[in-house]
């Protein structure tokens, strides 16, 4: 059984996806990354999972959450351009600096929140479609 | 003050559907306040604007690009306002009731604000892009509204009729506002309305640009021949219809002729169009609205027949014609909009409409027949209503036009406009006498079993009072109310005298003749309804207008059988073949090559050698294989020797941008080959494997040549130093990055909405169990209609 195989990668590489992802999504803006790319990162990490678990495992895990967070996305990247109508126009970059302490000081744009719309809707969009394209086509289920 | 106000509208719906209001019994009565709030502000900026004071306010919401939303009100807008307001503070008391503990309700109000804000937006807009995006929210909600029950499979039809027609008005329109914007300099509504008429009348494009914007207007206001789907809008919930379809909505194309009214009302055509269009559209709705038996089919006729009262009355450059316009509006939207809050009262308390069922409900429900008998006389015309006096003045002004030599057209009117008011005095008197007076009904009677609280009648009634009060309440009135839209529609200012009592005048007597064959036809109504009864079956607009779209079907049918019908091979030869030949055509064209300045000096370095010797070799790997996983997989191989090459040029965001999206690709390209049952592959024919293979080439060179024009000296002139030297700027150091999420954050804003709508299409898509052919169409929507997917069905069964 091949599957056997997949599901010891499946618990080794899937956390080290997601956290590869989230990675991505904060160092996105001054290195190699982003939102984009991270919203595929997770696609691939559920796509691990389709393959290891079957997908009806994975669609009743995060089945319903798909359409929701591909919503939230939208809102969320709406939301950041929004957010800077005061400042100077739609979709105008805004930054805040955060003092973390000592020398570090977290910025905090209407970008970041526009990638992390980005990221959400990618990661759903893909999804979903590797979900809707791994249901058997029969009425059978494996 | 203006924006903030549509931002109240706007966030008010949402914010009732978060309260649940179905749960709370007077939920309406909350739901009216932020209506009432406009409508009170605008009352009090009427003797303001009543003055020839016009408030102006600019909302920059991008300042950046320059762009702002420009809202403006006028006497026009302020009367527009004050129906939209006002009648909407009714209609969400009203639907509080009227849906009582239906769980729609709060989907019902959120829809209800989105259009109040959209319509607000419409007839406060001062420019003309900006009033097209409120037009197209208008009716987008209308389209929501009227498919609100989606079980009906006659509200689906109606609302995707209506969708359909208005939205093709629309689109024209468009065009024809685009048009205006050019000729007249500017998209500033205000500013076009103060250059001379003539800059518009004698521009050669005058005559598009007006058969273009009178298309939207017409469609709309469901002017003949595209008024046939108002009445299969009457499938919205009846709050709805009142609002919507007859007192608001549909007046939105009377409003944008009556904007445009200054500018263009000296053209013939203007007037030809308009006089003719609203009349037929007049008698037309008059007279069918005798045939009807449906209280909301009856209505809705009879707001057609207003509309195009109020269009004709458009096509004068005149006085009293505009007076009579403004006139029109208010006394219509608020007799016609109480009478269709009375038809959901009746059903909500029968659970019929069919008046030949109905009988005697004045005696059962007092305070209903009250409000019916002041809302039916005034659309009768009777004295001393509201609708009295805008029929006068319908009729002054046809008189005048003889006064003025104009006997033909004069003559013509006056006689359409009689005509219609016997068959407006005939119909009102009908739907007064027979659902409430008459004793017994002829069909199976229908009973009151749940008889509406008071509640649930006092909006009804309230409209209708403030209707019958008007006509006593003209001195105080006429100046800041009537005068000011009336000198908007004429572009000039304009002095109003309003009496009930004239005299015996002309107009007064042709009125009392008209109300005389009213009366006449209602009493043998019963013979009437009999010659009207047999009209010809294909003069239905709808039944017309469905086999033009099934034409249309056919159509598309016919052209994708013809481009794409055949093979996969033919259908991707065409497309790349298509690709090749617009990219020769452009170089051609532009003499690309010549300009093209090639440098060939650098030298290929081992690594990329071997790379591009391995995508060959993949590459052929895929041509002869047989067996699909490897040919998937050898795909996979040409992808990853491009992500490595984008590694070798230092492009790391794209390079991980690359892999993934081979990874994902490779492996729903299995998916989807798992899907596919197997098939033998039997050796092509000689000639077929030539042609491909000469197809093959050419796309090959394409992609050459494709490269070679990247890589040669930029053809115009490069951004990417704006972006490097900006980048630290924008708070980042990842110039892709800032890219995608700064610079151009619209364009990513775009790609993430139409990845959503894809995945919602695409859901849809693989959610049917299979694509049906286009001649079994039918049969789907059935499927679709009754709301069970097969899929799910057969899932279920098995």
């Amino acid at each position: 059984m091949p599957e056997l195989y997949l599901a010891l990668l499946d618990r080794i590489l899937t956390p080290i996806l997601f956290v590869l992802a989230v990675v991505f999504l904060i160092v996105g803006h001054n290195e190699p990354g982003g939102g984009f790319i991270a919203g595929l990162v997770v696609a691939t990490a559920f796509l691990m999972q389709i393959l290891a678990r079957g997908d009806d495992f994975v669609r009743k895990l995060i089945g319903i959450y798909l359409q929701p967070t591909m919503g939230a996305g939208l809102i969320i990247a709406i939301f950041s351009a929004v957010l800077s109508l005061p400042e100077g126009g739609f979709l105008y970059g805004v930054w805040w600096k955060i003092p973390l302490g000592g020398d570090f000081v977290l910025e905090i744009g209407s970008p970041t929140l526009f990638d992390i719309g980005v990221f959400l809707v990618v990661s759903a969009f893909v999804t979903s479609y590797l979900l809707e394209l791994s249901r058997p086509a029969t009425g059978k289920r494996r | 003050m203006l924006t903030t106000l549509l931002a109240l509208l706007a966030l008010t719906g949402p914010a009732l559907w978060l309260l649940k209001p179905h749960r709370w019994r007077h939920a309406g009565w909350l739901a009216a306040l932020s209506p009432a709030v406009v409508t009170g502000w605008l009352l009090a900026q009427l003797p303001r604007v009543g003055g020839g004071v016009v408030l102006r306010e600019q909302f920059a919401w991008s300042e950046a690009f320059g762009l702002a939303l420009d809202l403006n009100l006028d006497g026009l807008a302020l009367l527009f306002g004050l129906v939209i307001a006002g009648i909407g503070t009714a209609i969400a008391v009203y639907a509080g009731y009227y849906f009582e503990k239906n769980r729609g309700l709060g989907y019902f109000y959120a829809l209800l604000f989105l259009f109040m804000t959209s319509m607000m937006g419409l007839v406060w807009a001062d420019n003309l892009l900006a009033l097209f995006v409120f037009w197209e929210g208008t009716s987008i909600i209308s389209y929501l509204l009227i498919s609100f029950k989606l079980s009906d499979q006659n509200a689906l039809e109606g609302a995707r009729r209506a969708l359909v027609v208005t939205g093709m008005g629309a689109l024209g329109m468009l065009g024809g506002l685009v048009l205006l914007g050019q000729i007249g300099g500017t998209y500033s509504l205000s500013a076009l309305l103060a250059q001379p008429p003539a800059t518009f009348i004698q521009h050669p494009l005058f005559t598009p640009m007006l058969i273009l914007i009178l298309l939207g207007a017409f469609t709309k206001s469901a002017q003949f021949p595209f008024h046939f789907w108002l009445p299969g809008a009457m499938a919205a919930p009846t709050p709805a219809s009142a609002y919507l379809h007859s007192a608001t909505m549909v007046k939105a194309g009377v409003y944008l002729l009556a904007r445009l009214h200054p500018a263009f009302a000296e053209s013939e055509l203007w007037f030809w169009a308009l006089f003719i269009v609203g009349g037929v559209t007049m008698l037309l709705g008059a007279i069918t609205a005798l045939r009807h038996y449906d209280l909301k089919a009856i209505l809705a006729y009879a707001t057609v027949s207003q509309l195009g009262v109020l269009v004709m009355l458009l096509a004068f450059n005149h006085e009293v014609a505009a007076v009579a316009v403004v006139l029109g509006i208010l006394a219509h939207a608020l007799y016609k909009g109480p009478l269709f809050l009375v038809a959901g009262i009746i059903d909500h308390a029968t659970g019929t409409r069919d008046i030949r069922r109905l009988a005697g409900l004045a005696r059962a429900i007092p305070l209903l027949g009250l409000a019916a008998v002041l809302a039916s006389l005034s659309m009768a015309g009777l004295i001393p209503t509201f609708g009295f006096l805008a029929k006068e003045l319908l009729l002054e002004t046809f008189y005048s036009l003889l006064a003025a030599g104009e006997t033909v057209i004069g003559a013509a009117g006056l006689a359409a406009a009689a005509l219609a008011g016997a068959l407006f005095v005939a119909y009102s008197l009908i739907l007064l006498w027979e659902p409430f007076f008459r004793r017994s009904a002829p069909g199976k009677e229908a009973h009151v079993h749940h008889a509406p609280s008071t509640p649930f009648v006092l909006p009804v009634l309230a409209l209708t009072l403030m209707g019958a009060v008007i006509p006593f309440a003209l001195g105080a009135l006429e100046h800041d109310l009537f005068a000011a839209p009336a000198g908007a529609v004429l572009g000039a200012p304009v002095e109003v005298h309003l009496a009930l009592w004239h005299g015996w005048t002309p107009a007064f007597l042709t009125s009392l003749l008209a109300i005389a064959v009213g009366v006449v036809l209602f009493l043998g109504r019963e013979r009437v309804r009999a010659a009207l009864a047999p009209a010809p079956k294909w003069l239905n607009g709808a039944g017309l207008f469905d086999r033009a779209i099934d034409g249309l079907y056919a159509i598309a049918g016919w052209s994708t059988r013809a481009v794409q019908g055949a093979s996969l091979p033919t259908q991707v030869s065409v497309t790349l073949l298509a690709a090749v030949g617009f990219l020769l055509y452009s170089i051609f064209k532009h003499n690309f090559i010549g300009d093209l300045n090639l440098d060939w000096s650098a030298k290929a370095t081992f690594y990329e050698v071997v790379l591009a010797a391995l995508a060959v070799l993949a590459a052929f790997v895929i041509v002869r294989t047989h067996s699909r996983l490897s040919a998937i997989i050898s795909l996979g191989m040409v992808g990853v020797v491009v992500t490595l090459i984008y590694v070798f040029f230092s492009a790391p965001d794209l390079a991980l941008t690359q892999f993934l999206v081979e990874v994902l690709t490779l492996v729903l390209l299995v998916l989807v080959f798992y899907r596919i049952p197997h098939q033998e592959h039997h050796p092509l024919p000689k000639r077929i494997s030539f042609r491909h293979l000469l197809i093959s080439a050419t796309v090959a060179l394409w992609g050459f040549g494709m490269a070679l024009l990247a890589a040669g000296e930029p053809l115009f002139a490069t951004i990417s130093d704006y972006f490097s030297l900006n980048v630290l700027a924008a708070h980042g150091g990842n110039i892709v990055n800032v890219i995608l999420v700064d610079f151009r954050a619209v364009d990513t804003m775009g790609e993430i909405s139409v990845m959503v709508v894809a995945a919602l299409g695409g859901y849809a898509l693989m959610r049917a169990s299979r694509l049906q052919p286009l001649g079994r169409r039918n049969n789907t929507n059935t499927a679709k209609r009754t709301g069970k997917r097969p899929a799910r069905k057969t899932r279920g069964a098995a």
